[in-house]
């Protein structure tokens, strides 16, 4: 079903038809609206889900962290510095190996305090063993949502669906809406292998040993390492996973593609412009100007931050003459976190080549600065003339 | 008092009580509470035999 | 009225192996032993980092026998709230939740979960431990810490500041029970849990540990210390039902006996106190006879 709405509810609506059934709520501009429109559905009847109003966002995720332990369904919604405060349990849901799905509508972070758009919060939660999905547009919010349901429950791994705050979560798009039956039918019930219980009772996430120890059977259980080993092997292996998971979408829903980048007129590019989320889907306007001058630039819009596909990117970007990456955050005292990881794929996979492109950095919207298009264009045709700089360059600075 | 009171649950509900030396911790609160002061304390070091209790 | 437990009636079943990770004369393990008779088989517990944390052992082996979720520290009210929520999903109203969390866990760093909960109506037992100070991690300060007591972070002047009343904090949430005990009261423990275990809402239990190492005395007077904070009248055993106050077990019966252990005997016994002054004691001799003396006021 065809209908227009806006980003926060169409994120809403995609919890809704994945039968989360432990909702976690604490307002935060701008994600409050997608919990709001959660109340209505559970109050009205049309959801069947435990609500929780709590009292603070490391509460949320603990409420959510409990909840699926004892083997419900979880969601909670944040963004910014709610992100933050729960960052201690953001560590421990990873590691405790939970299939919680979160929304993070992207905010900036304080100090000082800022509600607009950047995407400071969820990058810099990208090393807790998360996986990370970013959104474009309406459509992408839903299906993600949907898909993230699957993947973390096939993987055992929390899964954070991302979105710019504001540019994507107050605006209105036309996007279908799927029925319930085919989503019941991609997302079967939850079925951990061990949920919390009185019949079989067991100690979880207890003190764990530098070094391996034996159980009461005399056999040797995982140590502390192992156990995040297990972690960071499970997410590698969540790549191909992913790919699954978009294939059994594309099947019951009729859509879908590459599940780690979104290419836009790469194959005969010279250039390629790189983003995560919304700002991918402004940079075509560019790109289509600059096609009229006669650039062969393209863009690739990467989906998924972590697991980084750091193979797929690589062979999308091979023999390009440049990589022009726009972020929207940064690690601080150095550059931006994607470009450093993207680098990291290249020098990785193509060093000694002699397809290894030339990257430049550029930092825009920090705080919801508007990203004028003009700016953008101006900035990739430069590019595309020569190395503009080898530090990161913030666009529409006006120091 | 000694069955209700001991912290590591190694002293049987009979009387006579009979201590699981293995897991006891040594902290005396049995001597202390038993009303009749029918437990001692003593020393492991300066010890072969395990029979603690005295009637 | 339900008649008191006795030591004859107590339930044998043991939900906690020997040879947990407590210090020796752990007056938790005393309190956790009987708690878990009065809570049963039909719990879950939630346990955030604490003396617990450690009693419960080193993975893979737990020295509890019933299913146990341990959670951030900040956390523990808000973790009981979501095994609630999904325990409701699934129907299994029979099982209970039970939070132990520690004084540092409680009156502190988990005061904002455990009164968001509370007010939410969030139907589990809170159970704190309260040994005065963090002393899994060495003996530091706590909000429950008593004034005067040497602690590891305050070495030479002892805590400055009052105990913090969590239960008082509890009270005006307007919970259906609110109760203080002691380890060293074990069969009034096990009473007050039964008893409110089926109450509406959130439950708060106060319990008072002795702590050898923390508080500085021979572990074999662990129960004796225990009683005398109840016996001078300083740390008082009650319960507050729908908002009624009333002193329950040793607590009630100095009612009646009118009479209090000098609280002298209390302080002098444990190494914590040993800076706490004369006139200082005189004055929280005191502070405890004017308490009573409303105690017996309102009981007349």
């Amino acid at each position: 079903m065809h209908i227009i709405e806006n980003g926060n509810v169409a994120a809403a609506l995609g919890v809704k038809l994945c039968r989360a059934n432990v909702i976690a709520a604490y307002p935060i501009t701008p994600q409050t609206p997608l919990t709001e429109k959660l109340s209505e559905y559970v109050e009205s009847g049309e959801m069947k889900a435990e609500y929780i109003p709590v009292e603070s966002e490391h509460s949320a995720l603990a409420v959510c962290i409990a909840a699926s332990s004892a083997g419900a369904r979880s969601f909670t919604a944040t963004s910014a510095n709610g992100l933050l405060y729960m960052h201690e349990q953001v560590q421990w849901a990873a590691g405790a190996r939970l299939p919680i799905v979160m929304c993070v509508v992207n905010r900036a972070v304080g100090a000082p305090w800022n509600v607009w758009n950047d995407q400071q919060d969820s990058i810099s939660q990208r090393d807790t063993g998360w996986i990370q999905m970013y959104c474009s547009d309406h459509q992408q919010i839903i299906d993600s949502v949907i898909k993230a349901y699957w993947l973390a429950e096939k993987v055992s791994v929390p899964i954070m669906v991302c979105y710019d705050g504001y540019i994507l979560s107050h605006t209105y798009m036309p996007f279908d809406v799927p029925d319930q039956e085919q989503v019941d039918a991609f997302l079967p019930p939850f079925k951990p292998d061990y949920a919390l219980n009185t019949e079989e009772p067991a100690n979880l996430n207890t003190v764990t040993l530098p070094d391996v120890r034996m159980d009461v059977k005399g056999e040797l259980a995982h140590g502390y390492m192992e156990i995040r080993y297990l972690l960071h092997e499970e997410m590698r292996k969540t790549l191909t996973v992913a790919l699954e998971a978009e294939k059994r979408f594309a099947e019951i829903f009729g859509r879908g593609g590459d599940p780690y980048i979104e290419p836009y007129l790469c194959d005969d590019a010279d250039y390629i412009a790189v983003g995560l989320g919304s700002l991918t889907y402004q940079l075509r306007v560019c790109v289509d100007a600059l096609r009229k001058e006669g650039l062969k630039v393209g863009i690739m819009g990467v989906r998924f931050y972590r697991p980084f596909p750091d193979v797929a990117i690589a062979n999308a970007l091979k023999g390009k003459k440049g990589v022009i990456v726009f972020e929207k955050a940064l690690s601080y005292g150095y550059e931006g976190a994607l470009v450093s990881d993207l680098k990291s794929a290249l020098y990785e996979h193509l060093a000694g080549t002699g397809d290894l492109p030339m990257v430049q950095n550029f930092i825009a919207g920090i705080g919801g600065r508007d990203i004028r298009t003009e700016d953008l264009t101006q900035t990739l045709r430069a590019a595309t003339k020569s190395r503009v700089a080898k530090e990161p360059v913030w666009i529409g600075l006006k120091l | 008092m000694c069955w209700l009171f001991c912290p590591e649950i190694v002293i049987s509900r009979t009387i006579p009580p009979a201590i699981n030396l293995e897991y006891c911790k040594g902290c005396g609160i049995c001597a202390e509470e038993c009303p009749t002061k029918a437990i001692t304390m003593m020393d492991e070091a300066g010890f072969s035999d395990e029979d603690k209790n005295k009637e | 009225m339900q008649a008191k437990t006795t030591i004859l009636s107590l339930p044998k079943e043991e939900f906690v192996h020997p040879g947990t990770r407590a210090c020796t004369g752990c007056g938790l393990a005393i309190a956790y032993r009987v708690g878990l008779k009065a809570l049963g088989k039909d719990t879950i517990l939630v346990v955030p980092p604490s003396c617990l944390t450690v009693l419960q052992g080193l993975f893979p082996i737990a020295s509890t026998k019933l299913p146990c979720l341990n959670v951030t520290f900040a956390s523990t009210a808000a973790a009981a709230t979501g095994i609630l929520a999904t325990l409701k999903t699934q129907g299994k109203d029979k099982i209970k939740v039970a939070a132990w969390a520690g004084d540092g866990g409680t009156s502190d760093i988990g005061l904002q979960a455990l009164s968001g909960a509370a007010e939410r109506g969030e139907n589990f037992i809170y159970l704190c431990y309260d040994n005065e100070g963090y002393m899994n991690t060495g003996v530091q300060r706590s909000g429950t810490t008593p004034i005067g007591a040497i602690t590891a972070n305050t070495p030479f002047k002892g805590k400055l500041q009052q105990k913090k009343d969590v239960p008082a904090i509890m009270a005006a949430h307007n919970l259906s029970y609110v109760a203080a005990c002691s380890a060293a009261y074990p069969l009034d423990l096990f009473d007050k849990i039964r008893k409110c275990v089926d109450m509406p809402g959130t439950k708060y239990i106060h319990i008072h540990i002795p702590c050898p190492p923390g508080w500085g005395y021979d572990p074999r007077y662990g129960i004796k210390i225990g009683r005398l904070a109840v016996e001078t009248g300083y740390y008082d055993l009650y319960e507050i039902v729908n908002g009624e106050f009333k002193l329950t077990a040793a607590s009630e019966k100095l009612l009646e006996k009118r009479k209090l252990v000098p609280v002298r005997e209390y302080f002098r016994a444990q190494s914590r106190f040993k800076i706490l002054t004369d006139a200082q004691i005189s004055d929280i001799q005191n502070q405890i006879d004017a308490k009573w003396a409303s105690y017996y006021k309102k009981n007349e």
